[in-house]
Protein backbone atom coordinates (compact mmCIF):
# COMPACT_ATOMS: atom_id res chain seq x y z
CA UNK A 1 0.00 0.00 0.00
CA UNK A 2 2.65 2.50 1.03
CA UNK A 3 4.66 1.49 -1.94
CA UNK A 4 1.99 1.97 -4.66
CA UNK A 5 1.14 6.00 -2.38
CA UNK A 6 4.81 6.16 -2.70
CA UNK A 7 4.43 5.46 -6.48
CA UNK A 8 1.47 7.56 -7.19
CA UNK A 9 3.24 10.73 -5.13
CA UNK A 10 6.56 10.31 -6.90
CA UNK A 11 4.63 10.03 -10.23
CA UNK A 12 2.57 13.29 -9.81
CA UNK A 13 5.72 15.13 -9.07
CA UNK A 14 7.30 14.18 -12.28
CA UNK A 15 4.12 15.14 -13.92
CA UNK A 16 4.11 18.58 -12.34
CA UNK A 17 7.44 19.02 -13.63
CA UNK A 18 7.58 17.37 -17.04
CA UNK A 19 4.21 18.95 -18.50
CA UNK A 20 4.98 22.21 -19.21
CA UNK A 21 7.72 21.03 -21.14
CA UNK A 22 5.53 18.26 -22.97
CA UNK A 23 3.29 21.51 -24.09
CA UNK A 24 5.91 23.27 -25.05
CA UNK A 25 7.14 20.93 -27.09
CA UNK A 26 3.54 19.91 -28.86
CA UNK A 27 3.40 23.55 -29.36
CA UNK A 28 6.32 24.14 -30.95
CA UNK A 29 6.49 21.18 -33.09
CA UNK A 30 2.90 20.84 -34.18
CA UNK A 31 0.81 22.71 -37.22
CA UNK A 32 -2.70 21.52 -36.00
CA UNK A 33 -4.06 20.93 -33.03
CA UNK A 34 -7.25 21.72 -31.95
CA UNK A 35 -9.56 22.03 -28.29
CA UNK A 36 -10.76 18.29 -27.82
CA UNK A 37 -8.10 16.41 -29.48
CA UNK A 38 -5.73 15.03 -26.79
CA UNK A 39 -2.65 15.55 -29.18
CA UNK A 40 -1.81 17.86 -32.17
CA UNK A 41 -2.68 15.88 -34.97
CA UNK A 42 0.41 17.49 -37.58
CA UNK A 43 3.67 17.48 -36.62
CA UNK A 44 6.73 19.48 -38.28
CA UNK A 45 9.69 21.11 -37.51
CA UNK A 46 9.37 24.35 -39.89
CA UNK A 47 8.29 26.52 -37.44
CA UNK A 48 11.50 25.44 -35.11
CA UNK A 49 14.07 25.89 -37.87
CA UNK A 50 12.70 29.03 -39.28
CA UNK A 51 12.61 30.50 -35.35
CA UNK A 52 16.35 29.16 -35.22
CA UNK A 53 17.32 31.04 -38.11
CA UNK A 54 15.98 34.12 -37.08
CA UNK A 55 19.30 36.44 -36.84
CA UNK A 56 17.89 37.90 -33.25
CA UNK A 57 17.40 34.74 -31.97
CA UNK A 58 20.80 33.95 -33.18
CA UNK A 59 22.57 36.52 -31.57
CA UNK A 60 20.17 36.31 -28.42
CA UNK A 61 21.45 32.80 -27.89
CA UNK A 62 25.13 33.97 -28.14
CA UNK A 63 24.75 37.28 -25.93
CA UNK A 64 23.07 35.06 -22.69
CA UNK A 65 25.94 31.89 -23.19
CA UNK A 66 28.59 34.87 -23.29
CA UNK A 67 27.33 37.27 -20.87
CA UNK A 68 26.24 33.92 -18.15
CA UNK A 69 29.79 32.58 -18.64
CA UNK A 70 31.25 35.70 -17.98
CA UNK A 71 28.99 36.76 -15.17
CA UNK A 72 29.93 32.73 -13.63
CA UNK A 73 33.90 33.10 -14.22
CA UNK A 74 33.36 36.64 -12.27
CA UNK A 75 31.21 35.86 -9.59
CA UNK A 76 33.78 32.89 -8.85
CA UNK A 77 36.68 34.98 -8.76
CA UNK A 78 35.01 37.52 -6.67
CA UNK A 79 33.00 35.74 -4.14
CA UNK A 80 35.73 33.17 -3.71
CA UNK A 81 37.74 34.70 -1.40
CA UNK A 82 34.70 36.04 0.41
CA UNK A 83 33.20 32.75 0.79
CA UNK A 84 36.59 31.79 2.27
CA UNK A 85 37.34 33.97 4.80
CA UNK A 86 33.01 34.56 6.07
CA UNK A 87 33.24 30.81 5.78
CA UNK A 88 36.71 29.93 7.90
CA UNK A 89 37.50 33.21 9.74
CA UNK A 90 35.79 34.67 13.01
CA UNK A 91 36.00 38.47 12.74
CA UNK A 92 34.80 41.12 14.64
CA UNK A 93 31.82 42.53 11.57
CA UNK A 94 31.58 39.45 10.11
CA UNK A 95 27.88 39.62 10.38
CA UNK A 96 27.28 42.81 9.08
CA UNK A 97 28.85 41.63 6.55
CA UNK A 98 27.03 38.62 5.45
CA UNK A 99 24.13 40.89 5.90
CA UNK A 100 25.48 43.33 3.23
CA UNK A 101 26.26 40.46 1.19
CA UNK A 102 23.10 39.27 1.03
CA UNK A 103 21.06 42.15 0.82
CA UNK A 104 20.49 41.62 -2.62
CA UNK A 105 18.26 38.39 -2.35
CA UNK A 106 15.96 40.67 -0.49
CA UNK A 107 15.93 43.81 -1.92
CA UNK A 108 13.34 44.19 -4.90
CA UNK A 109 15.11 43.67 -8.69
CA UNK A 110 13.48 46.06 -9.80
CA UNK A 111 14.86 48.80 -6.95
CA UNK A 112 18.07 47.42 -8.07
CA UNK A 113 17.85 47.88 -11.57
CA UNK A 114 15.93 51.88 -10.88
CA UNK A 115 19.14 52.57 -9.17
CA UNK A 116 21.77 51.01 -11.17
CA UNK A 117 20.27 52.83 -14.19
CA UNK A 118 20.77 56.01 -12.62
CA UNK A 119 23.91 55.20 -11.78
CA UNK A 120 24.98 53.40 -14.94
CA UNK A 121 23.87 55.82 -16.95
CA UNK A 122 26.15 58.59 -15.09
CA UNK A 123 28.94 56.55 -15.45
CA UNK A 124 28.48 55.79 -19.14
CA UNK A 125 27.94 52.09 -18.47
CA UNK A 126 24.07 52.27 -19.65
CA UNK A 127 23.31 49.78 -22.62
CA UNK A 128 26.98 48.38 -22.22
CA UNK A 129 27.92 44.40 -22.16
CA UNK A 130 29.86 45.37 -19.55
CA UNK A 131 27.23 47.42 -17.24
CA UNK A 132 25.30 44.27 -17.77
CA UNK A 133 27.63 42.11 -16.63
CA UNK A 134 28.29 44.08 -13.52
CA UNK A 135 24.18 44.10 -12.61
CA UNK A 136 24.12 40.43 -12.88
CA UNK A 137 26.89 40.23 -10.67
CA UNK A 138 24.55 41.55 -8.08
CA UNK A 139 21.79 38.88 -7.95
CA UNK A 140 24.69 35.75 -8.60
CA UNK A 141 27.56 36.69 -6.06
CA UNK A 142 24.95 36.29 -3.04
CA UNK A 143 24.21 32.56 -3.83
CA UNK A 144 27.60 31.69 -5.02
CA UNK A 145 29.33 33.04 -1.62
CA UNK A 146 26.45 31.53 0.29
CA UNK A 147 27.06 27.75 -1.15
CA UNK A 148 30.88 28.34 -1.43
CA UNK A 149 30.94 29.24 2.71
CA UNK A 150 29.15 26.47 3.23
CA UNK A 151 31.87 24.35 1.90
CA UNK A 152 34.35 26.17 3.43
CA UNK A 153 32.72 26.07 7.16
CA UNK A 154 33.15 22.14 6.48
CA UNK A 155 35.94 22.88 5.56
CA UNK A 156 39.65 21.91 7.51
CA UNK A 157 42.67 24.27 6.75
CA UNK A 158 44.58 21.44 8.04
CA UNK A 159 44.32 20.05 4.77
CA UNK A 160 46.60 23.19 3.22
CA UNK A 161 48.79 23.25 6.34
CA UNK A 162 49.63 19.68 5.61
CA UNK A 163 50.32 20.48 1.95
CA UNK A 164 52.75 23.07 3.15
CA UNK A 165 54.82 21.40 5.52
CA UNK A 166 55.42 18.72 3.11
CA UNK A 167 57.33 21.35 0.53
CA UNK A 168 54.32 22.85 -1.43
CA UNK A 169 54.18 26.46 -2.55
CA UNK A 170 50.91 28.37 -1.18
CA UNK A 171 50.00 28.52 -5.03
CA UNK A 172 50.55 24.88 -5.63
CA UNK A 173 48.65 24.25 -2.75
CA UNK A 174 45.97 26.09 -4.08
CA UNK A 175 45.82 24.25 -6.96
CA UNK A 176 46.50 20.98 -6.01
CA UNK A 177 44.56 20.36 -2.66
CA UNK A 178 42.47 23.44 -2.25
CA UNK A 179 40.59 23.40 -4.95
CA UNK A 180 39.42 19.57 -5.46
CA UNK A 181 38.44 19.79 -2.07
CA UNK A 182 35.93 22.46 -2.75
CA UNK A 183 35.20 21.30 -6.13
CA UNK A 184 31.94 20.22 -5.49
CA UNK A 185 31.02 23.17 -4.04
CA UNK A 186 32.54 25.18 -6.88
CA UNK A 187 30.65 23.47 -9.31
CA UNK A 188 27.36 23.99 -7.63
CA UNK A 189 28.22 27.62 -7.02
CA UNK A 190 28.97 28.28 -10.93
CA UNK A 191 25.61 26.25 -11.43
CA UNK A 192 23.79 28.64 -9.50
CA UNK A 193 25.29 31.64 -11.08
CA UNK A 194 25.16 30.53 -14.58
CA UNK A 195 21.31 29.79 -14.24
CA UNK A 196 20.61 33.34 -12.56
CA UNK A 197 22.11 35.35 -14.91
CA UNK A 198 21.15 33.19 -17.57
CA UNK A 199 17.58 33.80 -16.85
CA UNK A 200 18.04 37.01 -15.97
CA UNK A 201 15.14 39.63 -17.68
CA UNK A 202 14.56 42.89 -15.44
CA UNK A 203 18.29 43.84 -14.67
CA UNK A 204 19.15 42.99 -18.36
CA UNK A 205 16.54 45.46 -19.79
CA UNK A 206 17.27 48.42 -17.03
CA UNK A 207 20.83 48.16 -17.81
CA UNK A 208 20.85 47.06 -21.17
CA UNK A 209 18.39 49.91 -22.27
CA UNK A 210 17.41 47.89 -25.02
CA UNK A 211 20.43 47.79 -26.59
CA UNK A 212 21.32 44.11 -25.09
CA UNK A 213 19.08 42.12 -26.49
CA UNK A 214 18.98 38.47 -24.56
CA UNK A 215 17.06 35.24 -24.76
CA UNK A 216 15.08 36.26 -21.74
CA UNK A 217 14.23 39.88 -23.50
CA UNK A 218 13.25 38.07 -26.53
CA UNK A 219 11.07 35.39 -24.46
CA UNK A 220 9.32 38.09 -22.79
CA UNK A 221 8.50 40.27 -25.85
CA UNK A 222 7.09 37.21 -27.62
CA UNK A 223 5.27 36.08 -24.46
CA UNK A 224 3.74 39.67 -24.59
CA UNK A 225 2.92 39.27 -28.44
CA UNK A 226 0.75 36.47 -28.03
CA UNK A 227 2.16 33.80 -30.23
CA UNK A 228 2.19 30.58 -28.52
CA UNK A 229 4.58 28.54 -31.01
CA UNK A 230 7.07 31.25 -31.28
CA UNK A 231 6.53 31.66 -27.07
CA UNK A 232 6.84 27.75 -26.89
CA UNK A 233 10.13 27.42 -29.19
CA UNK A 234 11.96 30.57 -27.44
CA UNK A 235 11.32 28.23 -24.07
CA UNK A 236 12.59 25.41 -25.37
CA UNK A 237 16.00 27.25 -26.77
CA UNK A 238 16.12 28.90 -23.36
CA UNK A 239 15.77 25.60 -21.15
CA UNK A 240 18.03 24.17 -23.25
CA UNK A 241 21.79 25.14 -21.81
CA UNK A 242 20.84 24.71 -18.10
CA UNK A 243 19.78 21.69 -18.61
CA UNK A 244 22.55 20.25 -20.64
CA UNK A 245 25.23 22.15 -17.58
CA UNK A 246 23.07 20.33 -15.19
CA UNK A 247 23.01 16.89 -16.75
CA UNK A 248 26.87 17.30 -17.78
CA UNK A 249 27.20 17.80 -13.84
CA UNK A 250 25.07 15.80 -12.31
CA UNK A 251 26.98 12.83 -12.71
CA UNK A 252 30.36 14.01 -11.37
CA UNK A 253 28.70 15.79 -8.36
CA UNK A 254 26.86 12.42 -7.19
CA UNK A 255 30.82 10.94 -7.84
CA UNK A 256 32.17 13.53 -5.52
CA UNK A 257 29.70 13.49 -2.65
CA UNK A 258 31.73 11.93 -0.10
CA UNK A 259 35.18 14.11 -0.94
CA UNK A 260 33.77 16.95 1.66
CA UNK A 261 33.28 14.36 4.46
CA UNK A 262 36.96 13.48 4.74
CA UNK B 1 70.35 15.50 10.64
CA UNK B 2 69.45 18.38 12.57
CA UNK B 3 69.55 20.05 16.34
CA UNK B 4 67.36 22.16 16.82
CA UNK B 5 67.09 25.16 19.10
CA UNK B 6 63.67 26.69 20.29
CA UNK B 7 64.78 30.36 21.86
CA UNK B 8 62.59 32.24 24.39
CA UNK B 9 59.67 31.72 22.16
CA UNK B 10 56.39 34.05 22.97
CA UNK B 11 53.14 33.69 21.30
CA UNK B 12 49.97 35.32 21.48
CA UNK B 13 46.74 35.05 19.75
CA UNK B 14 45.19 37.83 18.12
CA UNK B 15 42.81 39.87 20.54
CA UNK B 16 43.38 37.14 23.28
CA UNK B 17 45.70 39.14 26.35
CA UNK B 18 47.21 35.55 27.77
CA UNK B 19 50.43 34.27 26.37
CA UNK B 20 50.19 31.10 24.84
CA UNK B 21 54.14 30.43 25.33
CA UNK B 22 56.00 31.99 27.60
CA UNK B 23 59.88 32.53 27.18
CA UNK B 24 59.57 28.99 25.84
CA UNK B 25 63.18 27.53 25.00
CA UNK B 26 63.83 24.04 24.61
CA UNK B 27 66.61 22.40 22.73
CA UNK B 28 66.73 18.80 20.79
CA UNK B 29 69.71 17.06 20.12
CA UNK B 30 70.37 15.35 16.45
CA UNK B 31 67.96 12.25 16.61
CA UNK B 32 66.66 12.66 19.23
CA UNK B 33 62.78 12.13 20.30
CA UNK B 34 61.37 14.16 22.73
CA UNK B 35 57.68 14.19 23.96
CA UNK B 36 55.94 17.48 24.89
CA UNK B 37 53.72 16.43 27.48
CA UNK B 38 50.85 18.69 28.83
CA UNK B 39 47.26 19.63 29.07
CA UNK B 40 45.08 20.99 26.27
CA UNK B 41 45.96 24.46 26.21
CA UNK B 42 49.20 24.29 27.28
CA UNK B 43 50.61 25.52 23.80
CA UNK B 44 51.69 22.26 22.49
CA UNK B 45 49.85 22.41 19.75
CA UNK B 46 51.02 26.39 19.12
CA UNK B 47 54.02 25.19 19.33
CA UNK B 48 54.46 22.61 16.69
CA UNK B 49 52.86 25.53 14.39
CA UNK B 50 55.75 28.12 15.45
CA UNK B 51 58.12 24.99 14.28
CA UNK B 52 56.36 24.93 11.13
CA UNK B 53 55.58 27.90 10.40
CA UNK B 54 52.36 28.12 10.07
CA UNK B 55 52.35 30.47 12.56
CA UNK B 56 55.02 33.07 13.83
CA UNK B 57 56.13 33.89 17.06
CA UNK B 58 55.38 37.25 18.50
CA UNK B 59 59.17 37.11 19.67
CA UNK B 60 61.98 34.60 19.98
CA UNK B 61 64.27 32.47 17.68
CA UNK B 62 63.66 28.77 15.85
CA UNK B 63 67.17 27.53 14.44
CA UNK B 64 67.74 24.59 13.25
CA UNK B 65 71.54 23.38 13.10
CA UNK B 66 72.15 26.90 14.51
CA UNK B 67 70.94 29.06 11.75
CA UNK B 68 67.27 30.76 12.31
CA UNK B 69 64.23 29.58 10.50
CA UNK B 70 61.80 32.33 11.74
CA UNK B 71 61.47 33.84 8.35
CA UNK B 72 61.93 30.81 6.47
CA UNK B 73 58.52 29.97 4.50
CA UNK B 74 56.39 27.09 6.02
CA UNK B 75 57.24 24.65 2.70
CA UNK B 76 61.41 25.26 2.73
CA UNK B 77 61.61 24.75 6.51
CA UNK B 78 61.82 20.64 6.32
CA UNK B 79 59.70 20.46 8.99
CA UNK B 80 56.70 18.04 8.40
CA UNK B 81 53.59 17.75 10.85
CA UNK B 82 51.73 14.74 11.27
CA UNK B 83 48.31 15.65 12.92
CA UNK B 84 45.49 13.58 15.05
CA UNK B 85 43.76 12.63 11.99
CA UNK B 86 45.88 11.73 9.04
CA UNK B 87 44.79 14.27 6.67
CA UNK B 88 45.31 12.18 3.48
CA UNK B 89 44.48 14.23 0.38
CA UNK B 90 41.23 12.54 -0.30
CA UNK B 91 41.17 12.71 -3.80
CA UNK B 92 44.60 11.18 -3.92
CA UNK B 93 45.54 7.48 -3.79
CA UNK B 94 47.76 5.85 -0.80
CA UNK B 95 51.06 6.13 -3.88
CA UNK B 96 50.11 9.72 -5.07
CA UNK B 97 49.40 10.84 -1.39
CA UNK B 98 53.02 9.35 0.07
CA UNK B 99 54.32 10.81 -3.48
CA UNK B 100 53.05 14.15 -2.89
CA UNK B 101 56.23 15.74 -1.26
CA UNK B 102 58.42 14.34 -3.39
CA UNK B 103 56.06 15.84 -6.79
CA UNK B 104 56.30 18.51 -5.14
CA UNK B 105 60.10 18.46 -5.50
CA UNK B 106 60.11 17.33 -8.98
CA UNK B 107 61.24 13.84 -8.20
CA UNK B 108 61.17 11.70 -11.17
CA UNK B 109 58.26 9.36 -11.27
CA UNK B 110 60.60 6.17 -11.17
CA UNK B 111 61.95 7.70 -8.02
CA UNK B 112 59.06 8.50 -6.28
CA UNK B 113 57.48 5.27 -6.96
CA UNK B 114 60.55 3.40 -6.00
CA UNK B 115 60.12 5.40 -2.74
CA UNK B 116 56.81 4.71 -2.01
CA UNK B 117 57.22 1.05 -2.11
CA UNK B 118 60.58 1.34 0.13
CA UNK B 119 58.45 3.85 2.85
CA UNK B 120 55.15 1.08 2.42
CA UNK B 121 57.77 -1.48 3.67
CA UNK B 122 58.57 0.34 6.02
CA UNK B 123 55.11 1.17 7.78
CA UNK B 124 54.82 -2.65 7.55
CA UNK B 125 51.67 -1.69 4.52
CA UNK B 126 53.13 -3.03 1.58
CA UNK B 127 51.03 -3.77 -1.50
CA UNK B 128 48.46 -0.89 -0.78
CA UNK B 129 49.77 1.79 -3.08
CA UNK B 130 46.43 1.81 -5.28
CA UNK B 131 43.64 2.02 -2.31
CA UNK B 132 41.95 5.44 -1.29
CA UNK B 133 42.01 6.91 2.16
CA UNK B 134 38.61 5.52 2.82
CA UNK B 135 39.24 2.64 2.18
CA UNK B 136 42.32 2.26 5.31
CA UNK B 137 41.59 1.77 9.04
CA UNK B 138 42.26 4.59 11.16
CA UNK B 139 45.28 3.16 12.49
CA UNK B 140 46.68 2.16 8.62
CA UNK B 141 45.85 5.88 8.19
CA UNK B 142 48.47 7.01 10.05
CA UNK B 143 50.96 4.86 9.23
CA UNK B 144 50.27 5.80 5.56
CA UNK B 145 50.42 9.89 6.94
CA UNK B 146 53.74 8.99 9.06
CA UNK B 147 54.94 7.41 5.15
CA UNK B 148 54.07 10.60 3.74
CA UNK B 149 55.54 12.63 6.35
CA UNK B 150 59.21 11.25 6.15
CA UNK B 151 59.65 9.93 2.54
CA UNK B 152 60.99 13.63 1.77
CA UNK B 153 63.78 13.06 4.47
CA UNK B 154 62.83 15.67 6.40
CA UNK B 155 64.71 17.51 8.70
CA UNK B 156 62.36 17.33 11.45
CA UNK B 157 59.58 15.30 12.21
CA UNK B 158 57.33 16.75 14.51
CA UNK B 159 53.82 14.49 15.72
CA UNK B 160 50.69 16.10 17.31
CA UNK B 161 49.09 13.64 19.58
CA UNK B 162 49.18 11.30 16.11
CA UNK B 163 47.86 8.04 17.80
CA UNK B 164 45.04 9.73 20.58
CA UNK B 165 42.16 9.30 17.84
CA UNK B 166 43.19 5.30 17.89
CA UNK B 167 42.07 2.34 20.00
CA UNK B 168 44.26 1.25 22.62
CA UNK B 169 45.71 -2.30 21.11
CA UNK B 170 46.35 0.03 17.62
CA UNK B 171 47.60 2.43 19.64
CA UNK B 172 50.44 0.71 21.21
CA UNK B 173 51.36 -0.89 17.83
CA UNK B 174 51.91 2.09 16.50
CA UNK B 175 53.69 4.02 19.30
CA UNK B 176 56.43 1.08 19.13
CA UNK B 177 56.19 0.65 15.21
CA UNK B 178 56.66 4.79 15.44
CA UNK B 179 59.31 4.30 17.96
CA UNK B 180 61.19 1.89 15.74
CA UNK B 181 61.10 4.13 12.59
CA UNK B 182 62.51 7.17 14.05
CA UNK B 183 65.18 5.26 15.19
CA UNK B 184 65.82 3.67 12.44
CA UNK B 185 65.91 6.82 10.00
CA UNK B 186 67.32 8.76 13.04
CA UNK B 187 65.03 11.72 12.27
CA UNK B 188 64.82 14.20 15.22
CA UNK B 189 61.60 14.52 16.34
CA UNK B 190 59.08 16.17 18.02
CA UNK B 191 55.98 14.01 20.02
CA UNK B 192 52.93 16.00 21.14
CA UNK B 193 50.73 14.19 23.38
CA UNK B 194 48.81 14.46 26.78
CA UNK B 195 49.21 10.61 27.48
CA UNK B 196 52.07 9.76 29.90
CA UNK B 197 52.42 6.54 29.92
CA UNK B 198 52.71 7.14 25.91
CA UNK B 199 55.35 10.18 26.55
CA UNK B 200 57.06 7.97 28.95
CA UNK B 201 57.63 4.90 26.43
CA UNK B 202 58.33 6.73 23.03
CA UNK B 203 60.77 9.56 23.99
CA UNK B 204 64.31 10.15 24.89
CA UNK B 205 63.28 13.23 26.76
CA UNK B 206 60.35 14.65 28.39
CA UNK B 207 59.17 18.35 28.33
CA UNK B 208 56.05 18.67 30.69
CA UNK B 209 54.01 22.00 29.71
CA UNK B 210 51.66 23.82 31.87
CA UNK B 211 50.23 27.40 31.10
CA UNK B 212 52.86 27.85 28.31
CA UNK B 213 55.72 27.56 30.18
CA UNK B 214 57.94 24.69 30.18
CA UNK B 215 57.77 22.65 34.23
CA UNK B 216 60.24 20.52 33.83
CA UNK B 217 62.53 18.48 31.17
CA UNK B 218 64.32 15.42 31.73
CA UNK B 219 64.68 11.48 30.68
CA UNK B 220 61.37 9.69 31.24
CA UNK B 221 63.01 7.48 34.55
CA UNK B 222 64.25 10.60 35.64
CA UNK B 223 61.17 12.47 35.59
CA UNK B 224 59.23 9.45 36.80
CA UNK B 225 61.38 8.68 40.16
CA UNK B 226 62.25 12.44 41.29
CA UNK B 227 60.11 14.92 39.89
CA UNK B 228 61.74 18.21 41.55
CA UNK B 229 58.53 20.05 41.45
CA UNK B 230 55.23 20.07 42.90
CA UNK B 231 53.88 20.66 39.13
CA UNK B 232 56.07 18.17 37.76
CA UNK B 233 55.30 15.29 40.23
CA UNK B 234 51.29 15.76 39.49
CA UNK B 235 52.36 15.78 35.80
CA UNK B 236 53.96 12.22 36.69
CA UNK B 237 50.89 10.85 38.18
CA UNK B 238 51.77 12.24 42.07
CA UNK B 239 48.87 13.52 44.09
CA UNK B 240 49.71 13.01 47.53
CA UNK B 241 51.87 16.27 48.77
CA UNK B 242 52.35 16.24 52.34
CA UNK B 243 54.25 19.26 54.20
CA UNK B 244 56.57 18.82 57.37
CA UNK B 245 54.03 19.84 59.57
CA UNK B 246 51.99 17.38 58.68
CA UNK B 247 54.68 14.61 58.56
CA UNK B 248 55.85 15.67 61.97
CA UNK B 249 52.83 13.80 63.17
CA UNK B 250 54.56 10.40 62.35
CA UNK B 251 58.07 11.52 62.02
CA UNK B 252 59.95 13.95 64.16
CA UNK B 253 62.89 13.69 62.61
CA UNK B 254 64.28 16.72 60.02
CA UNK B 255 61.14 18.02 59.28
CA UNK B 256 60.52 21.90 58.21
CA UNK B 257 57.05 22.73 57.91
CA UNK B 258 58.11 24.20 54.81
CA UNK B 259 59.41 21.57 52.88
CA UNK B 260 56.88 19.50 51.10
CA UNK B 261 57.62 15.94 50.35
CA UNK B 262 55.56 13.78 47.80
CA UNK B 263 54.83 9.78 47.54
CA UNK B 264 53.92 8.09 44.90
CA UNK B 265 50.46 6.17 45.08
CA UNK B 266 51.95 3.02 44.39
CA UNK B 267 54.19 3.09 47.50
CA UNK B 268 51.59 4.24 49.92
CA UNK B 269 50.14 1.38 52.21
CA UNK B 270 47.00 1.19 53.36
CA UNK B 271 46.27 -0.87 56.27
CA UNK B 272 44.16 -2.16 59.31
CA UNK B 273 46.44 -0.97 62.21
CA UNK B 274 48.65 1.67 62.96
CA UNK B 275 52.67 1.24 62.94
CA UNK B 276 55.59 3.81 62.36
CA UNK B 277 54.71 6.65 59.64
CA UNK B 278 51.35 6.01 59.44
CA UNK B 279 48.62 8.12 60.35
CA UNK B 280 44.92 7.28 60.99
CA UNK B 281 42.03 7.85 57.99
CA UNK B 282 38.96 6.94 56.74
CA UNK B 283 38.67 5.06 53.44
CA UNK B 284 36.24 7.66 51.10
CA UNK B 285 36.68 5.51 47.65
CA UNK B 286 37.33 2.47 46.30
CA UNK B 287 37.87 1.69 43.06
CA UNK B 288 38.84 -1.84 41.73
CA UNK B 289 41.11 -2.03 38.76
CA UNK B 290 42.44 -5.40 38.32
CA UNK B 291 45.88 -5.36 38.99
CA UNK B 292 45.50 -2.86 41.42
CA UNK B 293 43.08 -1.21 43.94
CA UNK B 294 42.52 2.55 44.30
CA UNK B 295 42.12 3.73 47.39
CA UNK B 296 40.82 7.49 49.01
CA UNK B 297 41.40 7.85 52.03
CA UNK B 298 41.20 10.75 54.40
CA UNK B 299 43.88 11.46 56.12
CA UNK B 300 44.40 14.79 58.37
CA UNK B 301 42.41 17.24 56.22
CA UNK B 302 43.90 15.55 53.08
CA UNK B 303 42.95 13.32 50.46
CA UNK B 304 45.27 10.46 50.09
CA UNK B 305 45.21 8.29 46.91
CA UNK B 306 47.09 4.95 46.86
CA UNK B 307 47.21 1.77 44.82
CA UNK B 308 47.76 -1.50 46.26
CA UNK B 309 48.99 -4.17 44.25
CA UNK B 310 47.08 -7.39 44.01
CA UNK B 311 46.04 -9.14 45.98
CA UNK B 312 45.16 -6.21 48.36
CA UNK B 313 43.36 -6.20 51.51
CA UNK B 314 39.63 -5.25 50.97
CA UNK B 315 38.50 -2.09 52.87
CA UNK B 316 34.56 -0.69 53.00
CA UNK B 317 33.86 3.07 52.32
CA UNK B 318 33.55 4.85 55.78
CA UNK B 319 36.14 2.33 57.44
CA UNK B 320 39.09 3.35 59.83
CA UNK B 321 42.14 3.03 58.44
CA UNK B 322 45.96 3.74 58.75
CA UNK B 323 48.06 5.67 55.97
CA UNK B 324 51.68 4.53 55.57
CA UNK B 325 53.74 6.29 53.70
CA UNK B 326 57.14 4.46 53.66
CA UNK B 327 59.95 6.64 54.75
CA UNK B 328 62.76 4.97 51.79
CA UNK B 329 59.68 6.86 48.83
CA UNK B 330 59.01 10.49 50.07
CA UNK B 331 60.61 12.54 48.00
CA UNK B 332 61.38 16.05 49.21
CA UNK B 333 59.24 18.65 45.69
CA UNK B 334 60.07 22.49 45.32
CA UNK B 335 56.37 24.26 45.68
CA UNK B 336 57.48 26.52 43.16
CA UNK B 337 57.53 25.83 39.15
Amino acid sequence: MNKIYTFVLRFALYIIFAAPLALFIAYAFSTRWFFPQPFPSEWTNSAFISTLSDSRVFSGLRDSLVIAMIVSLLSLALGFPAARVLGLRQFRGRQIAWLILFLPTVVPPLAIGMGLNILFLQIGLAGSYVGVVIAHLIPTLPYVIFTLAGAYARYDENFEFQSLVLGASQARTFFTVTLPLIAPSLVVATLFAFIISWSQYLLTLFIGSGRIITLPILLFSAASGGNPVTIAILSLIFLAPPVLVIAATARQLNNNEGREQY
Amino acid sequence: MTKVNLISLQKTYHGQPDLVLKNFSLSVDDGEMVALLGPSGSGKSTLLKLITGIEHPDSGDIQFDGSSIVNVDPNKRGAVLMFQKSYLFPFLNVEDNIGFGLKVQGASSQTICAEVKRMLDLIGLPGIEKRNPGQLSGGEGQRVALARALVTNPKLLLLDEPLSSLDTSVRINLQEAIRKIQHELGVTTIFVTHDLGEAMAMSDRMALLLDGEIVAVDKPDALFHHPRSVAAAKFMGVSTFLNGDQLKVQNEAGCSSEKIFAIRPEHIRVQKDGCENSMPGVVSGCVFRGEYVEYQVTACEITVRARMPMPAPMFLNGERVFVKFPQEHLFEVNSAR
